[in-house]
């Protein structure tokens, strides 16, 4: 098994992070009540608003707003990446120090609730703006809230209409059957039909797991669910198009650089709802003409990964109440749609559904219809070291001669014991 | 006196023979073809990151594009600067590398002369505690280290059991003090060290110098290339180091360029043209200090048989 610095790092992080905070005092433990005046000097942990123009809005636009309502706040901005953001959360929760509000990922709840580390939000957020109700389980753990959605990053099919039209194909497959038909028949010429590889092979996997009907983990998050046929099914499902030449996992491209659909090497592929942003800075023309169109992907049932940003409160926050207020405020509408705006991100609101941002973008506002579809990674206390082992677990029966059963019953057995640790 | 002569004599002495004027041997034509074509494999990826940091973003998507920009941007160079206080980062980096080199030099050197030359109880028990701590991976040392940063005491509001306050945290302390002096700089001038002649030692002692002036007068400046093979990598290792700089600070006041420059690579994937615009401003001080120490830098490390 892969020893990634990561894993190495969040394994000790979460016996220090335990020890620290029943033994050490840490100095911060004193937090006070979330019903006062909201006042104080609170700081923000950020992985996004990323980049001269994501600042600008967060510090100027978001936070301009915030200090006219609540001039007695005083807030403090510490980005990060989320390559690092982990790290950051570990060793804050090992010091005693966790900044008073968080932003972490999809899937981050629940092991960070677990432990404590993070305050619960009052239920009357859940209802102050128009959620789908999926947007917001990523946000709960044990049934109740503990963080509220900014963002959010989708995983669809995306296509392109000058490769179907020229091969004839009228309509987008509504199965795994037919995706894997369609993508024999676009594989040629040095083009393959279908790229499923240029996003994380996680969320990949997970996609492909909940389109064929199944599980991650338990309601509980106590038990393994992938391990059954539907999991198997799903990591064979890219065995399949590999032997079929309609797949490479060779050909996949890194984030950030021109997608195998922008290049014409691909006829389509899973991606993100920011696509469509890239597209539109280095591709332009593609939009222009209409080349591109998207599905999500089905297979017993239509599903949409629905990754994404959610903001949280330290449980150790000195200032609790002027945490919990830039909490609600960063989860207004107009705060989430400028996040939304300016990462390509889809604005996890009903309410938004109408704007021109979403309107648009294709790849968003499908995101936005589809949301009765969305489910998320995570689900359990353990995933924070779960979710490190599951690409690697996987690739070898990509890669290699590895079988679908057997990598998913290795990975069965990793996250039981991960869970069973907890 | 008796040192000087030793000096004099080239007891440590490098003296080559010349071979000017002598025509090149096959092989040494071959060996040069060889070496140009690694050098510019080499170099291919700074002139990469030059040429890429003068594109623009659809000419570096473009399948179709050339090696050269199409359009110069030197502009992307402007934007970059304009994303963040890349002025403020290269000063904080600068401070820290250069600390760091101090540091490392002066410590490590002490150590290093100290276990190679001074016969004391335990120095070979310290010695390999130095060897034993090289193998300890970086990431398995990132957290204790920030908790002793985080619970120094009677610093940054802790008191003296180190509650409280902050610690180092978010301090000029936390960026230098940890990792200042590396358990590879001391092995390294131990083994320099241990190669000086004993007899300039002793002719040291016999013109009565102490302990502290045999350090620094006599042994010393015979392991230059070591100094400077140090100074070189302390300060380059100082320069690129991202992860603890991170971890430790929280205003933009104490970042460095590492982590300035990681505004440009969002989780939607990097800004290829400012990330390679910004990463070409923060090589520069490395290239222009490889250039100017380049020889000793070679020396030192084919001495100590390092690659």
């Amino acid at each position: 098994m892969e020893l990634k610095r990561r894993s190495l790092l969040a394994a000790i992080g979460a016996g220090t992070a335990a020890a620290a905070l029943s033994a050490c005092g840490t100095g911060t433990s004193t937090a006070g009540s979330a019903d006062g005046p909201a006042e104080g000097e609170i700081t923000l942990l950020t992985p996004i608003y990323e980049g001269a123009d994501g600042k600008t809005l967060l510090e100027k636009e978001i936070l301009g707003g915030f200090r006219k309502k609540y001039p007695d706040v005083k807030v403090n901005v510490d980005y990060t990446t989320y390559d690092q953001l982990n790290e950051k959360i570990t060793t804050g929760l090992a010091g005693g120090l966790l900044p008073d509000v968080l932003m972490m990922g999809v899937g981050w709840i629940p092991p960070f609730a677990a432990k404590k580390a993070i305050a619960e939000l009052p239920e009357k957020f859940a209802t102050a703006h128009d959620y789908e109700k999926r947007v917001l389980e990523p946000s709960r753990y044990d049934g109740k809230l503990y963080a509220l959605p900014v963002v959010l990053d989708t995983r669809i099919v995306v296509y392109r209409k000058d490769h179907f039209a020229e091969a004839g194909i009228k309509k987008t497959p509504a199965n795994w059957a037919e995706l894997r038909a369609v993508a024999k028949q676009l594989t040629k010429d040095g083009r393959i039909g279908f790229d499923p590889f240029s996003i994380n092979l996680r969320q990949c996997w997970e996609t492909f797991l909940f389109a064929n009907g199944g599980q991650l983990f338990s309601e509980d998050g106590k038990k393994v669910l992938f391990t059954d046929a539907r999991g198997v099914e799903a990591l064979q499902f890219f065995k399949d198009l590999i032997k079929d030449g309609s797949a490479v996992y060779a050909k996949k491209t890194d984030t950030g650089a021109p997608t195998n659909v922008q290049t014409g090497k691909a006829s389509m592929m899973m991606t993100t709802s920011a696509l469509w942003r890239q597209v539109g800075e280095q591709t332009p023309d593609l939009i222009k003409d209409d080349k591109l169109g998207a599905f999500i992907l089905a297979n017993r049932k239509p599903a949409m990964l629905q990754g994404g940003t959610l903001v949280t409160q330290s449980a150790s926050s000195k200032h609790p109440a002027a945490a919990r207020a830039l909490v609600e405020y960063l989860a207004t509408p107009e705060s989430i749609l400028g996040a939304a705006k300016q990462r390509g991100s889809v604005p996890g609101l009903k309410d938004l559904s109408d704007s021109s941002y979403v309107k648009e973008n294709k790849f968003v506002d499908l995101s936005l219809q589809s949301m009765g579809h969305a489910c998320s990674e995570g689900g359990t206390a353990a995933w924070m070291e779960i979710r490190e082992k599951i690409k690697p677990t996987l690739e070898p029966a990509i890669v290699g001669n590895q079988s679908a059963k057997d990598a998913i019953a290795e990975l069965g057995r990793l996250a039981e014991a991960a869970i069973g640790r907890m | 006196m008796a040192t000087t002569e030793l000096q004099r004599h080239g007891v440590v002495g490098n003296d080559r023979p010349r071979t000017k004027g002598k025509p090149l041997s096959v092989g040494r034509i071959a060996l040069y073809l060889t070496l140009t074509v690694v050098s510019l494999l080499m170099v291919a990826p700074f002139v990469w990151m030059v040429l890429t940091s003068l594109k623009t973003p659809v000419e570096i998507a473009s399948q179709d594009a050339g090696l050269l920009p199409e359009h110069w941007e030197f502009g992307n160079y402007v934007d970059a600067l304009k994303a963040a206080p890349f002025a403020t980062y290269a000063r904080n980096s600068f401070i820290i590398a250069f600390s760091h080199t101090v540091i490392n030099v002066l410590v490590a050197s002490m150590a290093g002369y100290a276990l190679a030359r001074i016969r004391f109880r335990g120095s070979e028990v310290i010695f390999y505690a130095f060897i034993a701590a090289l193998m300890i991976p970086t990431y398995t040392k990132v957290l204790p280290e920030f908790l002793i940063v985080r619970f120094m005491p009677l610093a940054g509001g802790n008191d003296i059991f180190g509650q409280g306050g902050s610690g180092w945290l978010d301090s000029w302390w936390a960026l230098i003090i940890p990792g200042a002096v590396t358990p590879f700089a001391v092995f390294l001038f131990r083994q320099f060290y241990l190669d000086l002649p004993v007899e300039l030692e002793e002719a040291a002692r016999l013109d009565g110098l102490g302990e502290f002036r045999i350090y620094a007068r006599i042994m010393t400046p015979q392991v230059k290339p070591a100094l400077t093979t140090v100074a070189l990598l302390t300060f380059e290792s100082s320069w690129n180091n991202f992860l603890w700089p991170l971890l430790v600070t929280r205003t933009d006041s104490l970042r460095v360029i590492q982590v300035g420059l990681s505004v440009f690579k969002t989780e939607n994937g990097p800004q290829w043209h400012f990330l390679m615009a910004g990463t070409t401003l923060a090589t520069l001080p490395m290239v222009v200090l490889f250039l100017i120490g380049q020889r000793y830098f070679v020396q030192g490390f084919a001495t100590a048989g390092l690659k």
